[in-house]
């Protein structure tokens, strides 16, 4: 007797959960169906959710971490950053100006206008390497290497990955910043 | 009825059959990652399963050896990618006591509020994809829509999405950007709706519950001599939880339950209930964050910690990340880089149980159990 009572309790237990998890995508049917809550000008959500991707962009935070960028004016070569990242991915070659190499250029404003005494010879970043953990843009004391929110940058040929800041040509273009 | 789950039972009746040796992975779906385990069945029986790791060994511990201290911390996130906070909040806390830092109120709010979302964010994952084991697609989808608003809010407050890089030895490395609050307080209020749901479609659903519930059942004193932690211990009906046992980040000020199997459906340390106790801890991690935004003190976001620190001793410190108690061992000799960094991973362990578990199992009871524990082979191999 309790054998067959179970079997009807599996049938109620079978029905009752489909109808409730039926019921769950109804809804969320019905709110993609303009039935969608956005609350307080932050829509949470309900309703459809994906993105048609490479016509429709997503935003994008402004403090988010994607391709490296470098304002070459402001880089003092002080090599902090290459010896802080922790996979090597850039790579600065500086030395002393000569005496007629003096130009009277001057590290940024926001950094004290003093003259500067390095002449920066190589700056590559090799983007292929990078782990985009943003240690080296949090010791540039100079704040001239930034993470950009720029995420589509990707390249046929895994050399072309490695950006010189200091030459730019047609082969090797000067990334937007 | 005779069980036939009882093994060797074909000697009883005198009857022999071939075992076969099947191997499932590294590429298969349900085994959430590149984990091989070589089955020896018996039709559908399962007479051994030997589990194969080592395919994303990345040997984050001699890294981390090789550079300073804070050089080590994007690695860490490496480790458990799915609930990366965690890792590095473990690592940072432990390079903290070598160095007797004081953590400023605000930081520590802030890191508690973080791990919660993450613990979120994590259990989330695991929930979806164990429904999708089990063969209900969309819970699946539901909860990858909710844990896109947590990766959101974390993509605001730190900049990436998944390998943060966002814990430093003396706090965070930014403080939290303005709004973000209003941002993670509505989400608590959207969530918990939707882990309703999430009940409806999977908790009590029949066809899952005949699945998981009196599947795999892991006694308490079995899940301590292996050493279990985190829900996999809990799933048991053991009160365990670093939380409130060992508080640290200013746990102790926050009310919350720790949440044990109490076999609701099932009996305790079976899937179902190690699965319900991760979407209960959901429920109480929510409970912390609006607790912690209600109170987030103002002040410093980081304490006054040297650029790259130089400490001497010993330490052993553990935290309770989402899949379990993640310790870290650092040997420092006062160099600029650390002599030895060991992780006792939470993951690993409970991929060890997969063995003795899975004998006399039936073949599709495999992925339930592989699903239920929740491991991340990123954090086994490290």
């Amino acid at each position: 007797m309790s054998s067959l009572r179970q079997y009807f309790q599996n049938i109620n237990d079978g029905v009752v959960s489909t109808y409730k998890g039926m019921m769950v995508t109804l809804r969320a049917f019905l709110k993609t169906q303009g039935f969608r809550k956005v609350r307080d000008g932050y829509d949470y959500g309900a309703g459809p959710i994906t993105i048609s991707y490479p016509e429709v962009k997503d935003d994008i935070p402004l403090n988010s971490r994607n391709r490296l960028f470098m304002h070459q004016e402001g880089c003092i070569s002080c090599n902090q950053c290459a010896v802080i990242c922790p996979v090597e991915c850039i790579t600065i070659e500086s030395r002393k100006k000569t005496a007629e190499e003096d130009d009277g250029s001057k590290t940024p404003a926001h950094f004290g206008s003093k003259p500067l005494k390095l002449k920066l010879l190589r700056f590559d970043i090799d983007e292929a390497l990078c782990c985009f953990c943003g240690l080296c843009t949090e010791v540039c004391p100079t704040e001239c290497l930034v993470h950009t929110p720029e995420y589509e940058y990707s390249k046929f040929d895994r050399d072309h990955l490695i950006y010189d800041y200091l030459n730019f040509n047609d082969d090797n273009p000067l990334p937007e910043g | 009825m005779k069980d036939f789950t009882e093994p060797h039972h074909e000697e009883d009746i005198g009857l022999q059959t071939e075992e076969m040796t099947i191997n499932m992975g590294p590429q298969h779906p349900s085994t959430h990652g590149v984990l091989r385990v070589v089955i020896k069945s018996d039709g559908e029986i399962i007479r051994g399963a030997y589990p194969d790791i080592g395919y994303l060994h990345r040997c984050f511990e001699k890294h981390t050896e090789n550079r300073e201290y804070i050089q080590g911390i994007p690695f860490t996130s490496r480790m458990d990618y799915v609930a990366a906070m965690s890792q590095e909040l473990g690592y940072v806390l432990a390079i903290e006591k070598l160095l007797n830092l004081e953590i400023p109120e605000r930081a520590q709010a802030i890191r508690v509020i973080i791990s919660e979302l993450q613990r979120i964010a994590s259990h989330l994952l695991s929930i979806g994809t164990y429904g999708l084991d089990m063969g209900g697609f969309t819970a699946f989808l539901y909860a990858f829509r909710d844990r896109e608003k947590v990766l959101r809010i974390f993509e605001e407050i730190c900049g990436a999405r998944l390998l943060y890089n966002y814990m430093r030895p003396g706090g965070v490395s930014r403080d939290l950007t303005p709004g973000v609050i209003d941002k993670i307080k509505d989400f608590t209020k959207y969530l918990k709706p939707n882990l309703d749901e999430m009940n409806d479609l999977l908790t009590n659903n029949s066809i899952f519950v005949s699945r998981t519930a009196h599947i795999g059942i892991m006694d308490v004193n079995h899940s301590i001599s292996y050493g279990l932690s985190g829900p996999n211990l809990r799933g048991s009906g053991f009160n365990w939880d670093l939380r409130k046992d060992q508080p640290y980040c200013g746990y102790e000020k926050y009310d919350f339950d720790v949440c044990v199997g109490e076999g609701e459906r099932g009996e305790p340390g079976d899937c179902w209930n190690r699965y319900y106790v991760r979407m209960k801890e959901m429920y109480q991690s929510l409970r912390i964050i609006e607790q912690a935004c209600e109170s987030l003190p103002e002040g410093e976001h980081t304490a006054k910690a040297p650029k790259s620190p130089k400490p001497v001793g010993e330490i052993y410190m553990e935290s309770e990340c989402p899949r379990g108690t993640l310790g870290y061992h650092i040997v420092a000799d006062g160099g600029k880089k650390p002599w030895r960094v060991k992780a006792k991973s939470p993951c690993f362990i409970a991929t060890s149980t997969i063995d003795e578990m899975c004998r006399g199992m039936m073949l599709a009871d495999v992925v339930a159990f592989l699903g239920s524990i929740d491991i991340v082979l990123g954090e086994v191999d490290r």
